[in-house]
């Protein structure tokens, strides 16, 4: 990977929060349409990577850049609307609307659609056009049979699908995943890992993944970067990677001595 | 400097109520995780009673004080905390900020019901003699109240520091304001913590009541709420400690008393500067000091790990009513409509086509409240306020350049509109209970000082707004008015509902359901948060002229703070979700008001049962009870049908599929209808 071509580009980023560092100098670059996994333990501080690349948090230290541009200062919603979608770990759905509504607001929001005028003038209902390509994207994600019901009533498992539909509804050029299987049974497991794994080939979304069933990351990554206490102390090719013995002593060192 | 030094002293005093009014907010707050506005209400009840004890019915002074402050102030703190504030569900923490407003309103209610609504002017005090000169400090004298009111508040502030941070009481407190069933699995008895927490804080409201007392002039029982410079004080000491610090709110409420005697001797009487600045500087100073904290900021973002544990909120009633219901109750309100207009135009005394087409103009204003509460998940405090910018700008283009109503009405919800967006601005980085401050102390700026001009609010004599005539067409009869106003509304209505429907009323649900995730998918929460405070401001602005052109004579109080307070009650409680829930408030507040002037003027107080009445059912249901209630009535009619199509299965094939449908529809939503 050369060095103009990255898509996201980390580098030396530093997050304290009180006296704990939750990344210090972590750096690494997303070539476009490459799938990387983040793993390490947990408080590794791969949440708080996802925070600072999506600008809910601003980084004491290091920047990030996007398609070469320099990401700091720009907010939340402007970087969604450059392209880069995300999944939460504990989810952030929106209970009273339904999931065909999810895709809608995401799809409009993204594109920075729909004044209060338009609004006004009757012009903010959904088409049916639009309609369809919401419910064509539920499908995809396996939802289209739940596609109106107010997602307060559906399970956790489904709110995640529900999130990442409303994330691909930003046709992003990266999509952060935050542990998208957790909640889930074996089988939606497995339908999210095709998913993801299709996203990446087919649309060329470059992808990076937080995940701790690893045979899930194994499955969907073409590279594997691990942290641990707020730093990167590995990175390459998943099956190369787990038999690093530092990788081994982040998950198992200290929890054995 | 020495005359630095006398104001210093009586400063000081000033301060300690200020600082003591801040104390209750922030013990309150975080004891009982309430921002508790009817604290100088319930400070105001316990003077009353002691007051009425010690000085009329000749009842020893240390007696007074146990029935007025050590027995009567926590019972109603009990009373608040039992019937109110225990059956409001966890995620409805904008339902507490409502009771809490509803109780202020409720109070002034009740003690004119229970002790007569004379005033007076012999006012008792508490510990030493009031007048009584002890020593003098720089050579100014300090009397028995004096000493009295900064013993007491020092002394309170002491213990209420020590017992929030110092004992396992304090501590089991705060650990039930921030999820109550976390404290409960950790074996402590929240309701009986939060029973004690209530009892000792309205304890102090009772204290404070009755420290306060010698400093006013005369006890008013229908008016307790004349202390705006109190509230405001008080409100910006407890923003200064963050609702957080029992010392920094008594520390900020000092100083600011000090400040306030300092610049009132030291600035040169009847200059620019004492006038305009001095009246302007304490909502200045608030608004500053709410911006400004950082620590506000994060007043509302710790949340209940345990929150999940409660039912999701009932889904709005249209989506239980089964697809039959549709077409009838359609048709249903259609008649309705009709048989409203054709009753108004014919049959009906003057008197209430003049209550009906208040009912509609208030129903417009109340439109407002469903756009930026309803939609806009904010709770704002200063309706009544855009509503009289709009009235006020076209009364005075009607009356200056001749401009006509229907016209003026729009600039008015121009100039409003205009008005809400500064606000919004401002407090752009405020959400919550910040965000519901930063508009109080607006209101409160706006029933001081910028409706005090004559070409605003018109001074004393207020402003004339007239009806409209538009061209060969008057509306200057109440019948025609009324017709006028029940366009207005429709248009309105059909305008909200569009919103709602529309990319801005999605992206608000959104917003409402979850700011990180909406911003996760480009929202900006910024600019829809002003989109919705410009356009509520809009509606009544609007409404505000239609409601001056009914009135006539209009005046700035007609917009005070209270009656925002007032609209905020009456709309969340029927139904702050629905356009129709606006209407629905509007016609009762208006219906009731004239049925009530057919009652003896002693059965008054009516008002306040009502006003109870709502808060216990809204405190159980945040939703409105309108919006309560047809939910009911609509899966009792769901019920039957479902039984109907039971009966008709077992008479036919095929029906068997229709039952299926009829029971899946609401047990999907989590309706309770078997």
């Amino acid at each position: 990977m050369s060095e103009g071509a990255a898509l996201l580009e980390v580098a030396g980023v530093h997050v304290a929060f009180g006296g704990v560092q939750a990344l210090d100098g972590v750096s690494f670059q997303v070539g476009p349409g490459e799938a990387v996994g983040l793993v390490g333990p947990n408080g590794a501080g791969k949440t708080t990577l996802f925070n600072v690349v999506t600008g809910q948090l601003r980084p004491d230290a290091g920047t990030v850049r996007f398609e070469g541009r320099p990401l700091g200062g720009v907010p939340s919603h402007r970087r969604a609307r450059l392209g880069i979608a995300r999944t939460f770990q504990r989810v952030e759905v929106f209970p009273e609307l339904s999931p065909l509504e999810h895709v809608v607001v995401a799809r409009r929001a993204s594109r920075g659609e729909g004044s209060l005028w338009a609004d006004l003038l009757g012009r903010g209902r959904l088409s049916p056009e639009e309609h369809r390509s919401a419910l064509d994207l539920l499908r995809a994600v396996g939802l289209s049979s739940l596609a109106e019901v107010p997602v307060a009533a559906l399970t956790l498992g489904q709110q995640r699908l529900v999130e990442l539909a409303r994330a691909l509804a930003l046709e992003p050029r990266l999509l952060l995943a935050d542990e998208p299987s957790s909640g889930l049974d074996a089988a939606e497991r497995a339908s999210v890992a095709r998913l993801l794994r299709r996203l990446v080939e087919a649309r060329g979304t470059a992808l990076l993944l937080v995940e701790h069933d690893l045979a899930l990351v194994r499955q969907v990554v073409d590279r594997v970067l691990v942290l641990d206490s707020g730093a990167l102390v590995a990175e390459g090719p998943f099956d190369q990677v787990v038999t690093d013995p530092r990788v081994r002593q982040a998950y198992l060192g200290r929890a054995a001595s | 400097m020495n005359a630095l030094v006398s104001a210093t002293v009586p400063g000081v005093t000033y301060g300690c109520e200020f600082g003591l009014m801040a104390v209750g907010l922030v013990l309150t707050y975080r004891a009982t995780g309430v921002f508790n506005l009817a604290f100088g209400a319930q400070a105001f009840a316990s003077a009353f009673v002691f007051d009425l004890l010690s000085r009329y019915e000749q009842v020893p002074e240390w007696a007074a004080f146990v029935v007025a402050v050590v027995l009567l102030a926590p019972a109603v703190g009990l009373a608040l905390d039992r019937f109110l504030y225990r059956h409001v569900p966890a995620r409805a923490a904008m339902a507490r900020t409502v009771i809490a407003i509803a109780v202020l309103l409720a109070i002034p209610e009740l003690i004119p019901l229970l002790f007569g609504t004379a005033t007076r002017s012999r006012i008792g005090s508490l510990g030493l003699p009031a007048n009584q000169v002890y020593f003098h400090l720089a050579g100014t004298p300090v009397t028995g109240s004096e000493i009295t009111t900064v013993g007491v508040t020092v002394l309170a502030a002491v213990l209420l520091t020590g017992l929030l941070r110092g004992t396992r009481f304090g501590l089991r407190m705060r650990a039930v304001v921030e999820s109550r069933r976390l404290a409960e699995l950790e074996g402590v008895d929240a309701a009986a913590v939060s029973a004690a927490a209530w009892g000792l804080s309205s304890f102090l409201a009772g204290l404070a009541g009755v420290l306060l007392l010698p400093q006013m002039g005369s006890l008013d029982p229908t008016d307790p709420l004349a202390f705006t410079a109190l509230l405001v004080a008080g409100l910006t000491a407890a923003a200064v400690a963050s609702l957080r610090s029992v010392p920094w709110a008594l520390g900020a409420g000092v100083l600011l008393g000090v400040l306030e005697t300092v610049l009132q001797t030291e600035l040169p009487a009847n200059s620019v500067w004492s006038q305009g600045l001095l009246e302007a500087l304490p909502f200045v100073l608030l608004v500053g000091v709410l911006l400004v904290n950082p620590r506000l900021r994060t007043l509302e973002r710790s949340q209940d790990p345990l929150a999940g544990v409660d039912p999701p909120p009932p889904p709005p009633s249209v989506s239980v009513r089964d697809a039959r219901l549709a077409g009838p109750m359609r048709w249903g309100f259609r008649l309705l409509l009709v048989a409203f207009v054709v009753s108004s135009l014919t049959w009906v005394p003057g008197n209430w086509v003049f209550s009906l087409g208040q009912g509609l103009v208030l129903s417009v204003i109340f439109l407002s409240v469903v756009v930026v509460t309803g939609m806009g998940g904010q709770l704002s405090l200063c309706q009544a306020t855009f509503a009289g910018i709009g009235a006020f700008a076209a009364g005075q283009l009607a009356s200056h350049l001749g401009l006509s109503v229907l016209l003026g009405a729009l600039v008015g919800a121009a100039i409003a509109a205009a008005v809400g967006t500064v606000v919004a601005l401002v407090a752009a980085r405020a959400s919550g209970l910040l965000l519901t401050l930063v508009t109080l102390a607006f209101a409160l700026f706006a029933d001081s000082v910028l409706f005090q001009f004559s070409w605003s609010g018109g001074g004393y004599s207020g402003v004339t707004v007239p009806r409209p005539v538009l061209g060969p067409v008057s509306f200057v009869s109440d019948r025609a008015f009324l017709l006028l106003a029940l366009v207005v509304l429709v248009v309105v209505m059909g305008l909200v509902v569009l919103v709602q429907r529309g990319t801005t009323g999605r992206v608000l649900a959104a917003l409402r359901g979850s700011p990180v995730g909406a911003a996760s998918v480009g929202v900006w929460e910024a600019r829809a948060k002003v989109t919705v405070f410009a356009l509520s401001a809009a509606v009544a602005g609007l409404g505000g002229a239609l409601f001056g052109s009914i009135q006539g004579p209009i005046s700035s109080s007609d917009f005070q703070y209270t009656v925002s307070l007032a609209f905020v009650v009456v709309v969340l409680t029927t139904g702050v979700q629905t356009v129709e829930g606006a209407v629905q408030a509007g016609m009762a507040y208006a219906v009731i008001g004239q049925a009530l002037t057919y009652l003896p003027s002693r059965f008054s107080g009516v008002e306040f049962l009502l006003f109870a009445a709502g808060a216990l059912t809204y405190a159980a249901h945040p939703e409105g009870i309108v919006e309560y209630q047809r939910t009911r009535w609509l899966q009792r009619a769901n019920a039957v049908l479902a039984a109907w199509d039971t009966w008709r299965a077992g008479r036919g094939p095929g029906g068997e599929q229709g039952t299926d449908r009829a029971r899946a529809l609401p047990s999907a939503i989590g309706g309770e209808a078997g």
